[in-house]
């Protein structure tokens, strides 16, 4: 089983992404935060194998939260989740390891993206390792 | 203010006889009388007190009433300070036109007419009143429009963050929900898919709505990464939605500013490309922050439109009213100790603002 953990400060939305996950069997839900310095405590207790994670939450931001698990763990992949989905904020999410950034507007590529980040063809970076 | 201040009148002169007769007309005035019996004398009183009037002789040992007069002009303290001089001696035009290139209000030659001296004496305390009062109620204004400016910016952040707790999280959630149900639209009537379609692009549309709303009442960006992102982005939307070009030159190494400098530094360019919008109908804007070589950093927005037409442009420079989003810039300008700055030709407009980076402003 592949096990994902939630955070994000809105019960609802992430309640939305347990029922939009549901869409692959082998994943489960290991845990969800509410916020980012309780996230990084699950996050080291729990050994997630995804995390998906907001961007504004109260205390730390989601940005900061992925560069502390990224410090913790660099080849977990992570995935920010947010109403906020700019080339900008993608940019500064990739400098602290986030590998893809999803619409809260659209979440429909989440479950694609997570399973080509879980794939064995695809190097922890999101690319494709180089021919042998 | 309605209450009567008295203000200080300084009577100079190496008589004590003449000092008791000013004295005894400019009594019924009911200021305060200061005597000084020389210009050393007079000039301690200067630098301790705010002086409205001098009245001094012309002719007096060690320092006389010209050097005096010179001395006062160099400080700018004493800029306001209403000089009469009063000769028995001195009395040619040249002596007068002496007294008046020092900066004098008035040159009474002796013997003095009571009523007269009264009056004039009368008239600068009074100016000096009011300009005292003047000052004062400027400073008051100034702290108030401070508040205001600081007020608004926190509930433009409190209903962004509202919009963005509560609203765009059962957008998101209503978002969710529609995207699972269109999975399953196979299951129900092609009327009941088509309107479930319909309603997940309404939902779309809702959520770019709050959310263009949100980021223009105050941007998440600004708060969380910083000043340079949140600008970039506010730049990028607006182009969408005017179609004006913007070009972005923002200084790399310029890190995280104070919080108030930063929402300030945002709503500048975020009202100069309102404007640029609204008024200049350019095609393109540019926005360049960087630090320059004196400790400044400056923020420059300019575009290639119209300018501000002439009528706008003279009253601007008689200091007139310039409507509330260029005072506005202003005053932010002001309270963060920088100086702002309006070019405008019919070849386009330029809007310079200059910020200390050292902290040296007022706001904290």
């Amino acid at each position: 089983m592949t096990r994902i953990l939630i955070v994000d400060d809105s019960e609802l939305v992430r309640n939305g992404l347990r029922a939009v996950l549901r869409a692959n069997p082998t994943w489960e839900i290991c845990g969800e935060a509410a916020d980012g310095l309780t996230a990084i405590e699950m996050f080291k207790e729990l050994k997630p194998d995804v995390v998906i994670v907001d961007f504004q939450m109260p205390g730390i931001n989601g940005i900061e939260t992925a560069r502390r698990m990224t410090a913790i763990a660099p080849d977990v992949p992570l995935v920010m989740f947010t109403q906020h989905a700019s080339p900008d904020l993608e940019r500064h999410a990739r400098e602290v390891g986030i590998r893809s950034v999803v619409s809260k507007t659209d979440v429909f590529p989440m479950v694609g993206i997570i399973e080509a980040l879980l794939s064995p063809q695809i190097a922890p970076n999101g690319k494709h390792p180089p021919q042998q | 203010m309605t209450e009567r201040h008295k203000v200080n009148i300084l009577m100079v002169d190496d008589q004590p006889g003449k000092l008791l007769t000013y004295e005894t007309i400019l009594e019924e005035l009911g200021e305060n009388l200061i005597q000084a019996h020389t210009g050393r004398e007079a000039l301690d009183f200067l630098l301790k007190t705010d002086i409205a009037v001098v009245l001094m002789d012309v002719s007096m040992p060690e320092i006389d009433g010209f050097e005096l007069a010179d001395m006062m002009r160099q400080h700018p303290r004493f800029q306001k300070t209403a000089i009469i001089f009063i000769s028995a001696v001195y009395l040619s035009d040249l002596d007068r036109l002496k007294g008046y290139q020092r900066g004098a209000v008035d040159y009474i030659s002796v013997p003095i007419i009571p009523e007269l001296l009264r009056a004039k004496v009368s008239l600068f305390a009074d100016l000096h009143r009011k300009t005292r009062q003047l000052e004062s109620l400027n400073q008051e204004l100034h702290a108030l429009s401070a508040r205001l400016i600081a007020a608004q910016d926190e509930e433009r952040r409190r209903i962004a963050r509202d919009l963005h707790d509560s609203v765009g999280q059962y957008v998101a959630a209503l978002s969710m929900n529609n995207g699972l149900a269109i999975r399953e639209a196979d299951k129900i009537s092609p009327e009941a898919a088509n309107a479930l379609r319909q309603n997940s692009g309404l939902v779309e549309q809702l959520s770019k709505e709050i959310r263009t709303i949100s980021h223009l009442l105050h941007p998440p960006l600004l708060d969380e990464i910083g000043l340079m992102p949140a600008i970039k982005m506010f730049a990028d939307g607006f182009s969408d939605r005017s179609k004006v070009q913007v070009e972005v030159d923002l200084s790399p190494e310029l890190g995280r500013l104070p919080p108030n400098v930063e929402i300030s530094i945002f709503r500048i360019v975020q009202e100069c490309l309102t404007n640029v919008y609204r008024h200049s109908g350019s095609e393109k804007a540019k926005i360049t922050i960087h630090p320059s070589d004196r400790n400044l950093l400056t923020v420059e927005v300019c575009d290639e439109g119209k300018g501000i037409p002439l009528e706008n442009r003279l009253s601007m420079s008689l200091g007139k009213s310039q409507g509330v989003g260029l005072s506005g810039m202003r005053e932010r300008v002001r309270e963060l100790g920088g100086t702002f700055e309006v070019r405008s030709s019919n070849k386009g407009t330029t809007v310079i603002a200059s910020l200390p980076l050292n902290g040296a402003g007022k706001g904290g």
